[in-house]
């Protein structure tokens, strides 16, 4: 079953574009990845779906429901992280977090102590005392405290340190595996080939691309750069290979395709350095450009 | 019930130095009652002044040498402060969460806008009362040694009722500004102007009879204080028109909010 849709949705901020006909279903139990740059319209979709913004056109249904008009009753079952976290300022973090579960119909008070706990919070601090980083923290222990069927998550980890980060992802897997559908929003590109099944890519407020990962993976483009003398650029007119330029002795490219056939190739040049990077995500954009 | 309580809380501090400029501002004033008290040449020095001037204060209808006189011109700078406390907190107690960005914790939060509305007027509301019943106690505590007559304390009361409608007329202004205004950073200044702006009305309604019609427009001349000394009651068809008035700001709080999108 499908538990978060999203048919034709469209939302314009007077004339300025948020996102145009957005189109994807999310199934329950899945780790869906939502991809784009900046000002793509990422957020944007989120907050139709927490009806934070109400849309231009189409609708937006979370449990097969409407996300607007039965709100109240979907965010029950709904945990969001915003990507930049603001709370008030002159609460205790123990405070707020209380206050938060307070509009919950479970109790969260176990599950409220074990994550802080997992995330290293402290929660006797102010909250206008607290580093960025300790803020997301926050924002972690408030979206999952009430152990939501549904996670919406809009660059969660920025902000966290790498160990933060692991934990988590640790935590994300957990409730996934608990049964909870989590919509990972993120400009991240490695972060989302980790963790989800699905992706779809936005960009300039419209889907381009919707593809599992591994697909996404096999067709993604490869940058290599080569440092070799007597390098040449014919001995890399191979299938998959753009973008080709030579610098003296480097050759960098894209490569797209089977690995091993550009291995190969550099493996019979006397080869001084090698990089084999991911393209930024802006690279791999490039391609949905074309 | 959640949000009312910390609203209370969040804004105690604010009600509490609104409450020190009443007691500054009543304190400094019978100071210098004490001084007219029964002293027949502040009229002379009155009846020098310009009329404008007078009316602007309210002067022009009270012998300032008695006590129901001193208090009417008070009444006039005690509803230009809790009105102005009153649409102040209107105005920021629903804007506020999108000033400081809050909104995206408190509006995801598994709750109906309309029920958000309704704790955080309910909570500012709770605060003009307080503000009033504070203003109405140290009014009493000044005036006990000049010990008035059962008349003035039925005009005091009358005083306080006309207080509360301007203070409520006020606080449900705020509150639809701040709900209906996306661009919350001007819903508080544009609150304030709106009343100084009533206020400026109220002084010209009475400086020129030709302009007695713009008595309608401002709620400061629905409750006229020497009508309160002179007839002991409150003119209906105001109170009416007041509520009236309260009824479009806090209806239309209720549509414009539950519809937009928030500014985040």
């Amino acid at each position: 079953m499908s538990i978060i849709e999203a048919t034709h949705l469209t939302k314009y901020y007077g004339k300025s574009r948020g996102i145009v006909d957005v189109s994807f279903n999310v199934e329950e139990g899945e780790i869906f990845g939502f991809i784009g740059p900046n000002g793509a319209g990422k957020s944007t979709t989120i907050r139709l779906f927490c009806s934070l913004i109400y849309p231009t056109g189409g609708q937006a249904k979370i449990f097969g429901k409407d996300a607007i008009k039965h709100g109240p009753e979907i965010r029950q079952h709904i945990g969001y992280l915003p990507s930049e976290v603001f709370y008030y300022d002159r609460m205790k973090v123990i405070d707020l977090l209380k206050y938060s579960a307070s509009f919950y119909e479970k109790d969260c008070t176990q599950r409220l102590h074990d994550l802080a706990e997992i995330m290293e919070l402290e929660l006797n601090r102010r909250i206008d005392d607290l580093s960025y980083g300790n803020k997301k923290k926050v924002g972690i222990v408030q979206g999952l405290l009430h152990q939501p069927k549904v996670l919406f998550l809009d660059e969660p980890t920025s902000g966290l340190d790498p160990l933060m980060q692991k934990e988590f992802y640790n935590l994300i897997r957990e409730e996934n595996q608990r049964g909870a559908t989590i919509f990972l929003s993120s400009h991240i590109l490695s972060v989302v080939q980790r963790m989800c099944s699905r992706v779809a890519i936005i960009r300039e407020g419209s889907i381009v691309d919707l593809q599992d990962v591994q697909t996404l993976q096999r067709e993604n483009y490869k940058k290599i750069r080569i440092v070799a003398e007597k390098i040449e650029e014919k001995d890399f007119d191979l299938p998959g290979v753009s973008n080709l330029v030579k610098e003296n002795s480097i050759l960098s490219f894209f490569y797209r395709g089977d690995i091993n056939q550009v291995t190969a190739v550099i493996g019979k040049q006397n080869v001084s350095d090698l990089t084999i990077e991911e393209p930024t995500l802006e690279e791999i954009f490039m391609h949905y450009y074309e | 019930m959640n949000i009312f309580l910390r609203e209370l809380k969040a804004n105690f501090r604010s009600l509490l130095i609104w409450a020190g400029i009443v007691a500054l501002f009543t304190i400094s004033g019978f100071a210098k009652f004490t001084g007219y008290y029964d002293n027949p040449d502040l009229i002379e020095v009155l009846n020098s002044f310009p009329p404008a001037f007078l009316a602007a204060f309210n002067m022009n209808a009270f012998n300032l040498t008695t006590v129901p006189g001193f208090f009417g011109v008070m009444f006039t700078f005690y509803s230009l402060l809790l009105s102005i406390a009153a649409v102040m907190w209107g105005s920021d107690i629903i804007s506020k969460e999108e000033r400081d960005k809050t909104v995206e914790f408190s509006l995801t939060l598994p709750i109906r806008r309309s029920r958000i509305i309704t704790a955080k007027v309910l909570a500012a509301l709770i605060n003009c009362i307080a503000l009033l019943l504070f203003t109405w106690g140290i009014s009493l505590l000044n005036v006990a040694k000049y010990s008035p007559d059962g008349d003035f304390y039925t005009f005091l009361s009358l005083g306080m009722l006309s207080l509360f409608f301007m203070q409520v007329i006020f606080l449900a202004i705020g509150v639809f500004l701040g709900c209906a205004m996306k661009r919350y950073k001007q819903a508080n200044s544009i609150a304030v102007s709106i009343l100084l702006g009533t206020y400026f009305l109220s002084i010209l309604s009475g400086l020129q009879e030709d302009l007695e019609f713009l008595k309608y427009a401002t709620p400061f001349k629905y409750f006229d204080p020497a009508l309160l000394l002179r007839e002991s009651s409150l003119d209906w068809s105001f109170v009416a028109l007041s509520l009236g008035i309260i009824a479009v700001f806090i209806a239309g709080s209720y549509i414009t909010y539950t519809r937009r999108d928030l500014y985040i």
